[in-house]
């Protein structure tokens, strides 16, 4: 084979992902945004705008569900890609044996990432080492330029084999780092080396019917994990023909097991991905003063290739494995379990060190690098240890700021409601009166300047009378406020994951009740309040659902900002039609977001639940006493439900000053009518129509930078669909609150 | 940020004048979120692969771009030949950038800096000043009132600091960063290119340059990580914080931009939507008597935690609440302390916002697209 023509680029592990992906030109990904891999997703979507590829790439509402699309699409017969990380897999993760088990190849990337909890976003390998047993190949690249490589290798194995292959790398180190790296010039290079598409059976042949997914007990199972199994082993073979082929293509070597100086190393140090290139400064280093010492890394860990790794160990005299995760309790990582494994099924009594380093991110060093050599030259050292670690300050004490925040100074009447008749009055709760409500939330949290969160947050707790318990689903929310070592939160305050908010606070509630029903707890009254995003209530809308279904003594306020802005804006279901975003490019191709707004407040009224209410701080007033009646009626019916529109400075593209107004022009646009479904009855709680102030909604997406566009003369048909769409919307909801039976 | 390739051989290839003894010549850029150091950190990588004829390696410190939040980029660069293997952030510099001047209080900025490094600041001070602010033990420090020159040409502040940067190198050509900012911006924005090549120019041409040696006026600043007091001997279990409300010892003025709310009290009519709006606590009610009635009463404002969003300025319906440039109210009359606290002293921390933003492109892709980078 002749060497392809090759350009220069300085891009990221993510960019270069992205980029092969175009060039192989997959046909579907199905994906949902997590850091670190989201800019996979971001840059594919960026080139599809661009027209450089014609990838479907489809939003889902949680990983579970993306995993589900990709399972889908490759039952199809197409090509299928997916990018994620960390408790992204993990919520994924029941699909992955389910791919490999029914044989239908794809390619998922993991940008590798510490899994929860405590959440962190940062890099380390906790997360990939959970699919060791699921069936899949998994590869390993140590930087940019490899992750281009291998990804274009794995479809390529993946399609030979009829297994789905992992391209995993280093979050963070690899997957935003921006490196010289080469690519093929032409896509086309990269589609004839990886060839026609083929596939056994397609669920799309009507010619020829096939079930995909039996039912399958013994004694047949165990055949088909044989086969698995006898597909891993033809995998030893068949990866390093396609590494081979995939050099004369290129001039680049791949490896299953990669190795610097190591052939007469005395001492041995493996390590995986971004911090091997480091670990080969080290060795450079200490070969100058004369020491024999050498590192090895892994291309490819399912199928684990323990007869290289025992081989490059033979001569050593000790191996020492730096592991960025820790298989808890049994005495070392996942690679120094299964190194000692490999080396002991050849007879080798090499003593493997285990160090677990970098988690969370941790920067590793050259100087790491070499204490973890100097380290195998001392006489006494344990088998098993952490580096990095510290004990803390002896004697540090913290002194609380606060009084905390109890019946004690915040039942004060403020607000209070009455009900009669069925009907509920709020007396109270004016924005004046008010400020005399202790906040429960402390200054100095790191919220963009004129950030809406904490404005609703506050707005709302103004409202509730007495003690409350906090919980906020992932999102800027909860990132600006709990950042270790320190905490915004006044009152107790709960994080759980992403989508389970809803679940965490109805277990807690309930255990609430219980605890005082057996008399463990003393008589009173907590509300149980959860703050989530628009993009909580994406892939968490099921977890509220079931809680507003069950009816558990809550209040969920959902603050849409229309995004996942955390991770740097890409489309929510609420962000608006057309809105451009960093998964809803403008360009040629594209025209931002395809589809409309999410009506959550309508979803969760079809629960029945008894009180589903819209908030916007440019009607304070009103905002304050919807929240004294969520606290009502989630003590006396059930689950309440507020969402407010959230202003975001940063990716809104508008001045932080401008917030208050920007949500009242969406309020009077209709585009976020303020209203209330009281036990089924729906009233308007302010009728811009009536009271002359009804705008078009161009009036209120002009305001900021990600709809502006909207307005000019080609986007006409467009924003003539989203004012239809919002009149329709506002029509019902008139006739809703003038019918009690609708 | 588009893709952008360069097959052709380096333009403008130059050798590195100096690199420490893993081959690297090494860049740190510390900047404020919003200033756009993360995209002049990536723009210098890519000077360096596509123009300059060298290896390099970007990154950026991976907390966030969001405006306010202190923010650190990395430039690595080597012999073309040579791999660049490290991963780890940039302790000893050779070129050290200060995109704000505020930083200079609030961050050990100059961390690791030894005699041979060279500093580009973004101030209106002069280098002697600055190096008394710095505390900075020695280094070639070079000025650029980076905000007046953006002002002056239209452009944005990390133009003035490309050009500055070039300068103070003294190996990067201006014609160099020329050709790749006319290369990102494309033909798409003809007009803005102009003002972005003024922006790189005057910022070549306006540095003010003193060396000062290691003279022992100042210590040196040893480069280390951050560590906690909270460690794994004293930290309560599962990641617990029993520290109820403790983001308050945080001091955010580095997040402001220049102005502050200004509070007029005999102007005040307490109605408290500047309360209802403010997203950072900063005003202070208590009981009291206004026109004769009992109620709460604007006390002030507990600057402390002000980001500046000026959004009270906005709702205040009495102009009670104005913008003013905060180095003309160095007293900042009607500061009052945060009067939820039971503490007598609070050793405050400076901060910025600190919201994890992991992904820039789509702020990248707004600064590249609006025609200014």
């Amino acid at each position: 084979m002749e060497q392809a023509k090759q350009k220069v680029l300085f891009e990221s592990g993510n960019e270069l992902a992205a980029y092969a992906a175009k060039q192989i030109n997959y046909h579907i990904m199905g994906y949902y945004p997590i850091t670190p891999s989201t800019q996979i997703a971001e840059y594919l979507d960026r080139m599809k705008a661009d027209g450089e590829h014609s990838i479907d790439l489809i939003p889902a509402e949680g990983e579970h569900s993306a995993a589900g699309i990709c399972y889908g699409a490759s039952a199809g017969g197409g090509r299928v890609f997916n990018a994620t990380s960390a408790n992204g897999l993990l919520y994924a993760l029941e699909e992955l044996p389910v791919q490999s088990g029914t044989r239908l190849p794809m390619v998922l990337n993991l940008a590798c990432r510490t899994v929860s909890g405590p959440l962190s976003i940062k890099g380390d390998h906790s997360d990939v080492m959970y699919t060791l047993n699921t069936g899949w190949i998994i590869l390993f690249a140590n930087s940019p330029q490899e992750v281009y490589d291998l990804n274009i290798c794995a479809i390529k194995i993946a399609e030979q084999l009829r297994l789905p292959v992992i391209v995993a790398f280093d979050g963070f180190f690899t997957s935003h780092q921006k490196r010289k790296c080469f690519v093929f010039a032409e896509d086309k290079s990269v589609r004839d080396f990886i060839g026609p598409k083929s596939c056994d059976y397609s669920v799309l042949d009507p010619e020829h019917p096939v079930t995909i997914g039996s039912y399958m007990n013994e004694p047949d199972l165990i055949n088909n994990k044989y086969q698995l199994h006898m597909a891993m082993t033809q995998a030893r073979t068949s990866i390093p023909k396609v590494f081979a082929e995939y050099r004369e293509l290129s001039g680049r070597t791949l490896e299953t097991v990669t190795s610097y100086r190591a052939d007469d190393a005395e001492i041995l140090l493996f390590i995986l991905g971004s911090s091997y290139l480091t670990a080969k400064a080290a060795v450079d280093k200490l070969r100058k003063e004369g020491k024999k010492v050498g590192v090895f890394s892994l291309g490819v860990l399912r199928p684990f290739p323990s007869e290289q790794i025992a081989e490059i160990c033979r001569n050593a005299n000790k191996v020492l494995v730096a592991d960025r995760q820790d298989s808890y309790g049994a005495g070392g990582g996942n690679m120094t379990l299964e190194i000692r494994a490999a080396l002991q099924q050849k007879g080798l009594t090499t003593r493997v060190l285990c160090r677990i380093y970098g988690l969370g991110g941790r920067d590793f060093y050259e100087k790491d690098a070499l204490d973890l050599f100097e380290t195998c030259y001392e006489q006494e050292v344990p088998d098993f240890d952490y580096i990095g670690i510290y004990p803390g300050e002896k004697d540090f004490t913290t002194k609380p700021y606060f009084e905390p925040v109890t019946t004690a100074n915040s039942l004060q009447g403020l607000t209070s409601c009455k009900e009669i008749d069925g009907k509920i009055t709020v007396t109270g709760g004016t924005v004046r009166d008010t400020t005399a409500r202790p906040k429960r939330l402390a200054p100095g949290h790191g919220a963009c300047p004129g950030c809406g969160i904490p404005v609703n947050v506050n707005l709302l707790l103004r409202g509730i009378e007495g003690n409350v318990v906090l919980l906020f689903q992932t999102g800027c929310g909860m990132v600006v406020t709990t950042g270790y070592p320190k905490t915004a939160f006044k009152v107790s305050y709960v994080h759980n994951l992403f989508q389970n908010g809803a679940a965490t606070l109805a277990g807690l509630s309930k255990m609430y009740r219980k605890m005082q029903e057996r008399k463990e707890l003393p008589p009173g009254d907590i509300t149980f309040i959860m703050v989530s995003g628009d993009g909580g209530l994406d892939i968490g809308m099921g977890s509220a659902l079931g809680t507003a279904l069950r009816g558990d003594p809550v209040i969920i306020l959902e603050y849409d900002n229309g995004g996942y802005m955390n991770t740097g804006y890409q489309l929510s279901y609420s962000t608006p039609m057309g809105a451009k975003s960093a998964t809803s490019h403008l360009g040629p191709e594209q025209w931002g977001k395809t589809f409309f707004h999410k009506d959550m407040p309508r979803i969760m009224a079809a629960t029945g639940m008894p009180y589903v209410a819209t908030a916007a701080e440019s009607d304070p007033n009103d905002f304050i006493k919807k929240a004294a009646k969520a606290q009502y009626y989630a003590k006396n019916h059930g689950t309440a439900y507020i969402k407010c529109l959230s202003a975001c400075p940063l990716n809104w593209g508008d001045k932080p000053n401008t917030e208050r107004r920007v949500i009242s022009a969406a309020v009077n646009s209709c585009f976020f009518p303020l209203y209330e479904i009281e036990q089924g009855i729906t009233t308007l709680s302010f009728d811009p129509e009536k009271s002359g102030q009804k705008i078009p909604v161009a009036d209120w997406l002009k305001m900021m930078g990600r709809t502006r566009h909207l307005c000019e003369d080609n986007y006409f048909e467009i924003m003539e669909n989203i004012q239809k769409e919002v009149d329709r919307r506002w029509s019902r909801l008139k006739a809703q609150a003038a019918h009690p039976e609708l | 940020m588009k893709h952008t390739t360069q097959a052709k051989p380096a333009s403008h290839a130059v050798t590195l004048p100096y690199v420490n003894d893993s081959g690297y010549y090494e860049i740190r850029l510390e900047s404020i979120g919003g200033l756009g150091a993360n995209l002049c950190g990536k723009l210098l990588g890519e000077l360096g692969v596509g123009y300059l004829g060298l290896n390099a390696s970007a990154f950026s410190s991976y907390g966030s771009e969001k405006r306010g939040s202190p923010v650190k980029s990395y430039v690595r660069f080597s012999r073309p030949k040579q791999d660049i293997l490290h991963n780890s952030p940039v302790e000893h510099p050779h070129l050290l950038v200060l995109f704000h001047q505020a930083l200079s209080s609030s961050q050990p900025v100059t961390a690791g800096v030894r005699e041979d490094c060279v500093l580009v600041i973004n101030t209106s001070l002069t280098p002697e000043k600055m190096r008394d602010e710095l505390r900075l033990h020695a280094g070639t420090v070079c000025c650029v009132d980076a905000l007046k020159l953006a002002l002056q040409s239209k452009s944005r502040v990390n133009m003035v600091m490309l050009g500055a940067i070039a300068k103070a190198s003294g190996f990067i050509p201006l014609d160099a960063v020329k050709d790749l900012v006319t290369a990102t911006l494309g033909k798409k924005y003809p007009d803005m290119l102009a003002y972005n090549i003024a922006g790189l120019e005057l910022g070549y041409q306006n540095l003010t340059v003193q060396f000062f040696s290691s003279d022992k006026r100042y210590e040196t600043l040893p480069y280390h990580e951050a560590q906690s007091k909270w460690g794994y001997q004293n930290a309560p279990l599962g990641g617990a914080n029993t520290h109820f409300g403790s983001t308050v010892s945080n001091d955010l003025y580095p997040s402001r931009e220049g102005f502050i709310p200004l509070y007029l009290p005999e102007k005040c009519i307490h109605c408290g939507l500047c309360d209802s709006t403010c997203p950072d606590m900063v005003f202070q009610f208590a009981p009291g008597e206004y026109r004769g009635k009992p109620g709460m009463l604007n006390q002030g404002l507990d600057y402390h935690h002000c980001k500046a969003c000026l959004r009270c300025v906005d709702v205040c319906p009495t102009e009670a609440l104005v913008a003013g440039k905060e180095h003309e109210h160095p007293e900042k009359q009607w500061f009052v302390r945060n009067m939820d606290l039971i503490v007598d002293k609070l050793d405050f921390e400076p901060a910025g916002a600190d919201s994890e933003v992991t992904s820039e492109s789509y702020l990248d892709e707004l600064r590249v697209d609006g025609g200014l980078i």
